[in-house]
């Protein structure tokens, strides 16, 4: 926007449209037949489009609504998702190890129902380190391909180190959710929201990726309400942290400041079951059909590659 | 045909918007195919006298014909500023404009505040929509110097029950969306459209169902938000899921009566 007005021209223009009826039926006339629309695309043609990428859902729950799995096949047939990487966190600041086995449960469950579509990714508590190496042990051996974590301890934690060397042997991700928001973790308590006092911070993520730089980690949801701006920037030089861009919020340029702060190769499709506005937003990301490429599919298979578990 | 009943210009104080002009707004109409936008100024929700931007836009928008055949202005009234009745003439009977939105949370005033009831009166007897937003921006990434709490959708009704017969758009549903019997009673007897944009629809068909199919039109909330996703709800419709043509344009020019 002009952010002068020009009065001579504004009354001008008031006085040329008299009664003001300028718009309304006469516009919709003008738009049809003086300046068509220029449609590069068809409807059907922005389908064809959004079906034409190959997409692996890097982050993607089941068991956190009433929705069953059949839910998630319907969204990746009807956006065309090959895979989903499910897993169902446990959502409460107590989780114990019958807690999280349950939940690992339900995925295993899901994946022998629609093998091929969906995989798992484990859920732990390292409040538990026993455990949660040998629930590492029983879901790796079942085909889950990788960790899912939420608050009940930040990533940076020493009780994270022994899982995140077995993870470096295995060769997997560890997906953690993540916070940028004012009040919460640590960032400006003086907004202090009364919640998630262990979720993890981009300086979280930091912390440990220095301390294993060896491992891999993705901050979860960019899109999940986190200050994205914020934590593409202060992620900028962890090389292996690499960041999702699941979540409800869909804002404009979001997926294109993550590829500027962090380069194409560090950013993850994922849906966080938000499947519109995470397609969405890549679709209309000002970003070259290879870039979308990689972000859609070839970043994670490359992550899976590295231990056997890629989709090619 | 395509209409977006939910477009901006102007400026985001606390985040760089990118394609926030008429130029930026039209290119992304041409790549998408949408004929007609319906548009607001952003400024209008930070400036102290709103018809600044009411004016900054009618300026914009006649400044060239392709905005001008391309864009429906909206007005950004704030009922408890000098001289609002005054704007509001200006804005609908001089320069054009089809509708207005107004900011309660913004603009620090009550849903019940008689002087917003006189506005929303005013407006019905013009027989202009009264836009009301659900969300600006997803307050979890808030500024420090943005509003901390949300409207929810039931924050709003009071307006409604108040001006029964005025029309109402409740765009970018992206906040509570849980009612009680009487209040979607309430909702479903009103003359309200919703936009596509929001997040709480998650399946617009089930959406649809429960409010009525004619009550939806594509939106974007752009370019706060991608551009895309308000369409890729109708887009990726199945044939049996409902008749895709009413929500890119058919319920919006029967509401607009354009």
């Amino acid at each position: 926007m002009r952010n002068t007005i020009n009065r001579r021209n504004f009354m001008r223009n008031v006085a040329a449209s008299a009664s003001g009826m300028l718009l309304g039926n006469s516009l919709l006339a003008a738009a049809a037949e003086n300046t068509p629309a220029v449609a590069e695309k068809t409807p059907a043609d922005r389908m064809k489009q959004v079906l034409s990428y190959r997409k692996l859902d890097a982050h993607v729950h089941l068991g956190l609504s009433k929705d069953g799995p059949e839910v998630n096949v319907d969204f990746m047939e009807r956006l065309g998702i090959q895979r989903m990487f499910l897993s169902k966190p446990v959502t409460k600041p107590v989780a114990t190890p019958d807690d999280f086995r349950a939940a690992n449960d339900v995925i295993l469950k899901a994946m022998r129902q629609y093998p091929g579509k969906l995989t798992g990714m484990l859920t732990l508590n390292p409040l538990y380190p026993k455990e949660s190496l040998e629930e590492i042990k029983r879901c790796t051996g079942e085909g889950m391909i990788g960790v899912k974590v939420y608050y009940q301890v930040k990533i940076s934690d020493p009780l994270f180190y022994p899982i995140v060397e077995k993870l470096i042997d295995l060769k997997m991700i560890m997906l953690m959710h993540a916070e940028t928001t004012l009040g919460i973790a640590g960032y400006r308590m003086k907004y202090d929201r009364r919640m998630k006092p262990n979720a993890s911070r981009p300086e979280d993520f930091i912390s440990i990726a220095a301390r294993y730089p060896e491992a891999m980690f993705q901050f979860a949801h960019i899109g999940g309400g986190p200050d994205w701006e914020y934590a593409c920037k202060a992620l900028k030089h962890s090389p292996n942290v690499y960041v999702d861009t699941s979540g409800s919020n869909n804002e404009n340029n979001m997926v294109e400041f993550a590829v500027q702060q962090l380069g194409v190769d560090r950013v993850l499709f994922g849906s966080d079951n938000m499947y519109y506005q995470s397609v969405g937003k890549l679709i209309d990301a000002r970003l070259t059909d290879a870039e979308k490429r990689k972000i859609f599919f070839d970043n994670y298979n490359n992550i899976l590659k590295k231990g056997g578990y890629h989709v090619d | 045909m395509l209409i977006d009943v939910n477009a901006w210009v102007g400026h985001w104080p606390f985040k760089r918007l990118h394609g926030n002009t008429c130029e930026g707004l039209l290119a992304r109409m041409k790549e998408y195919g949408t004929d007609v936008s319906l548009v607001t100024n952003l400024n209008g929700i930070f400036y102290k006298n709103t018809q600044s931007a009411n004016e900054e836009l009618y300026e914009e928008v006649h400044s060239k014909k392709a905005y001008k055949d391309r864009f429906i202005p909206f007005a950004v009234i704030n009922p408890i500023y000098g001289g609002w009745k005054d704007d509001f003439e200006v804005c609908v009977k001089k320069l054009g404009m089809k509708g207005i939105r107004v900011f309660p949370n913004y603009h620090d005033y009550s849903i019940t505040e008689p002087a917003l009831l006189e506005l929303v009166k005013m407006a019905r007897d013009s027989n202009i929509p009264v836009a009301l937003t659900m969300r600006m921006v997803d307050e979890r990434q808030r500024s420090w110097m943005d509003l901390a709490t949300e409207w929810a959708i039931k924050d709003y009704l009071p307006l409604l029950q108040a001006v029964p017969d005025a029309k109402y758009m409740l765009l970018n549903l992206s906040t509570g969306v849980a009612l009680s019997a009487e209040e979607e009673a309430l909702l479903k007897k009103t003359d309200v459209l919703f936009d596509t944009s929001g997040r709480h629809i998650g399946h617009l068909a089930k959406f649809a169902q429960r409010f009525g199919e004619e009550r939806f039109a594509f939106g974007t909330h752009f370019p706060v938000l991608d551009y895309y996703t308000g369409l890729l709800r109708i887009d990726s419709l199945r044939a049996e899921e409902g008749d895709k043509e009413q929500y890119r344009c058919r319920n919006a020019q029967r509401f607009l009566g354009l």
